[in-house]
């Protein structure tokens, strides 16, 4: 068959989010209200429908994405996760007292410190394979993305680099955190075109140590005015107002660390011709996270309902991609699609990048 | 007929096709000849933004066909049904699903609340016990172990609960050197009474007290805070006997205020029977409600509270106060002398 020989011209954005609150909210109170009459289980096939929503508004270039991801295979994920957690913790509760007692208590201390590394080894895995399980479920123009990698040697990477970023009083962090992104995202791809990140700290390390900085005179401040034998310009006021500024600004640089990170990810990934920049600043995260909070506060909690719909709409209004996409040699993705949902991902939690 | 675009799933290059539903299937063709004719049951629909309808097979992975909305008077006919929350909701109904759904939560949820007070009762006082002498066993260096003073505590428990101290369900009561005022149920019929309990009453309002206790502990309140606070899970692991990492948390059981109000009317019918006046209990409690009232707390507090204010216990004490009868003390002045000095000689 004939194929157009051009891709229309896009002018303006490549990355473009087309998604309304009206369309979004019939869908997040009808999940959540499902989410809550079904014990929780309706969870994964929430977590599926509003997925569907915004990566179906969301232009790229000249499509739309699609979420193919469904909630059954989610919920089968999760359910596995749980029940191999449960029996995680069945065997540290029980396991545990079991080994102090037959083989003394440096035996358990072992036990522990390897039941610790298991932990992070799986945090590592899950990391992985949720980013992998998103790819495969990602369809731009009909193709899909992926990894042929199982994750393995990365979890077992993302357990020395989690190490040795505690090492040296946390302060190699922002160099362990950029290599965990390049092991990752370098080992995925998008039909056939790999991924490439080669982030350094080169541009987190400051906003790192300013963090690190405030952490510690932060701590000191606050110990030193919770203290009560300390007397500091009388009782009352600065006893509360000290610590709370302190709190704010551990936060501040925090997410100015959050920003510069999100942004060198973004600025040092690239697949084919195509690069990324995010141009979230400082301020523009500060405004976003301080309207969460307001608008939590205002609305009782139920604006968490549209937190998603809010995050998306901000992560994708500050992403701009450049360069262009050979059609042609954009096949199919032949990597192997993972059945396996992001159960552990979700179970424990951890964040979409 | 609809002109759209098609991605075959193999490349990402685009086709321009005309859609046109023809006998009861989907007819795709193009200009240069080539056509596609495509079974209604293998369509899908996918999402896709406002003024779009997006169109997949379920038998070629990344096949999608994009047509203006407006082709869904035309197309629409050999699609199937829009998936909206799942098919197994969309099966029964959104409002059906929401329905039954509650009622089959609010069945758990009340459940996991009345099955504490179902399940107390069967717990076998052996696993208990197991458990209470583990607590017990880790106070060994706070006991009271005055013997006179031992012998009238036990004196005053046989007081408003003849027979209590015996037997294989026996109450048995230890005195804390803590300085905190306070009496506590445990499990396995385990009663502490803190030393200011003693030392700071006088033996009737120190028989309510007890008496209280007595009633937590046979009514199986101890038990069903247990499985309330702690799980199922725990009581089996004290039958397992691995209890001592869980003392702490066993001494911070609450319990519900039906418990409490249900242990104080058994509380008071206990000294009514043994002739012992509520006067002294009551007074006991109106004190403590006035150390309430100074730490700021009120009467709309009682609501937060598993504890009923004190105040109120106070005057149901006070009201079984009957000036015709002739009330005995609850220890004679020798026993309150030995027990007052359970915890060692200094005071009193």
């Amino acid at each position: 068959m004939d194929a157009m020989t051009s891709a229309p011209a896009v002018s303006g954005r490549s990355i473009e989010f087309t998604g309304s609150l009206r369309e979004y909210l019939p869908i997040a109170v009808t999940n959540a209200l499902l989410t809550l009459v079904t014990l929780f289980v309706y969870r994964s096939w929430a977590k599926a429908r509003e997925r569907r929503y915004l990566w179906s508004r969301t232009r790229f270039i000249d499509d739309h994405l699609e979420w193919t991801g469904t909630g059954k295979e989610m919920f089968v994920g999760f359910v596995i996760v749980a029940v191999f957690l449960g029996l995680v913790a069945l065997g540290f509760n029980f396991g545990l007292p079991a080994i102090a007692l037959h083989y003394g208590p440096a035996a358990a201390a072992v036990s522990v410190i390897i039941f610790y590394l298991g932990l992070m080894f799986l945090f590592g895995l899950a990391r992985f394979r949720g980013l992998r399980y998103r790819l495969s479920r990602t369809w731009w123009r009909g193709i899909r993305g992926g990894s042929d990698d199982a994750g393995w040697t990365y979890a077992g990477k993302s357990v020395g680099y989690t190490l040795a970023g505690f090492i040296a009083a946390g302060l190699l962090y922002p160099w362990a955190q950029a290599k965990l992104w390049n092991q990752r995202w370098n080992k995925m791809s998008f039909g056939p075109l790999d991924f490439e990140a080669h982030v350094t700290s080169d541009d987190t390390r400051g906003a790192f140590f300013g963090f690190w900085g405030a952490l510690i005179v932060g701590n000191i401040v606050i110990a030193v005015f919770t203290d009560p034998n300390v007397v500091v310009f009388g009782p009352g006021l600065p006893r509360l107002v000290v610590p709370l500024l302190c709190y704010v600004a551990i936060g501040a640089t925090y997410l100015n660390y959050l920003a510069a990170y999100y942004r060198a990810a973004a600025e040092w990934t690239r697949i084919g011709d195509i690069e990324f920049r995010l141009n979230a600043e400082f301020a523009d995260w500060l405004k976003f996270y301080a309207a969460t909070v307001g608008l939590a506060i205002v609305t009782l909690g139920l604006a968490m309902l549209v937190y998603e719909f809010r995050k998306w709409r901000f992560v994708t209004a500050h992403l701009e991609a450049f360069g262009t996409v050979d059609v042609d040699s954009l096949t199919q993705s032949q990597t192997h699609a993972p059945r396996e949902a992001e159960g552990f991902l979700d179970a424990l939690d951890i964040g979409a990048f | 007929m609809a002109e759209g675009t098609l991605y075959d799933g193999l490349t990402a290059q685009p086709h321009h096709v005309r859609a046109v539903a023809e006998a009861g299937r989907l007819e795709l063709s193009q200009d240069s000849g080539w056509s596609d004719s495509v079974d209604p049951a293998l369509l899908q629909r996918i999402d896709a933004p406002r003024g779009m309808l997006r169109l997949g097979r379920s038998d070629v992975p990344g096949w999608r066909l994009t047509v203006p909305a407006e082709a869904e008077a035309e197309l629409g006919a050999l699609l199937g049904k829009r998936e909206r929350y799942g098919r197994w909701i969309d099966r029964v109904g959104l409002v059906p699903a929401l329905v039954i759904g509650g009622a089959i939560t609010a069945s758990v949820v009340a459940i996991g609340f009345l099955a504490p007070h179902w399940l107390a009762p069967h717990v076998p006082m052996a696993w208990e016990r197991k458990a209470g002498s583990a607590v017990v066993g880790d106070f060994g260096s706070m006991r009271c172990r005055d013997d006179k003073g031992q012998r009238a505590l036990e004196t005053l428990v046989e007081r408003v609960a003849p027979g209590a101290t015996k037997g294989p369900d026996a109450i048995k009561i230890a005195a804390l050197d803590i300085g905190i005022f306070n009496a506590a149920a445990l499990p396995g019929g385990y009663v502490v009474v803190l030393k200011p309990a003693i030392t700071e009453t006088d033996p009737d309002a120190l028989a309510g007290i007890l008496a209280h206790e007595v009633a937590h502990i046979r009514r199986r309140h101890v038990t069903e805070a247990l499985i309330r606070e702690l799980g199922i899970g725990a009581v089996i692991r004290m039958f397992a006997g691995n209890v001592g990492a869980n003392a702490e948390q066993l001494l911070a059981l609450s319990y519900t205020r039906d418990n409490e109000a249900e242990a104080d009317a058994d509380a008071i019918a206990m000294l009514k029977r043994a002739g012992i006046s509520p006067k002294p209990t009551a007074e006991l409690f109106t004190s403590l409600s006035r150390d309430e009232g100074d730490a700021g707390s009120s009467y709309g507090t009682e609501f937060l509270q598993s504890h009923p204010l004190s105040g109120k216990r106070a005057q149901r004490f006070a009201a079984s106060f009957n000036p015709r009868t002739h009330y005995r003390p609850a220890l004679s002045a020798d026993e309150w002398a030995a027990l007052s000095n359970i915890c060692g000689s200094e005071q009193n």
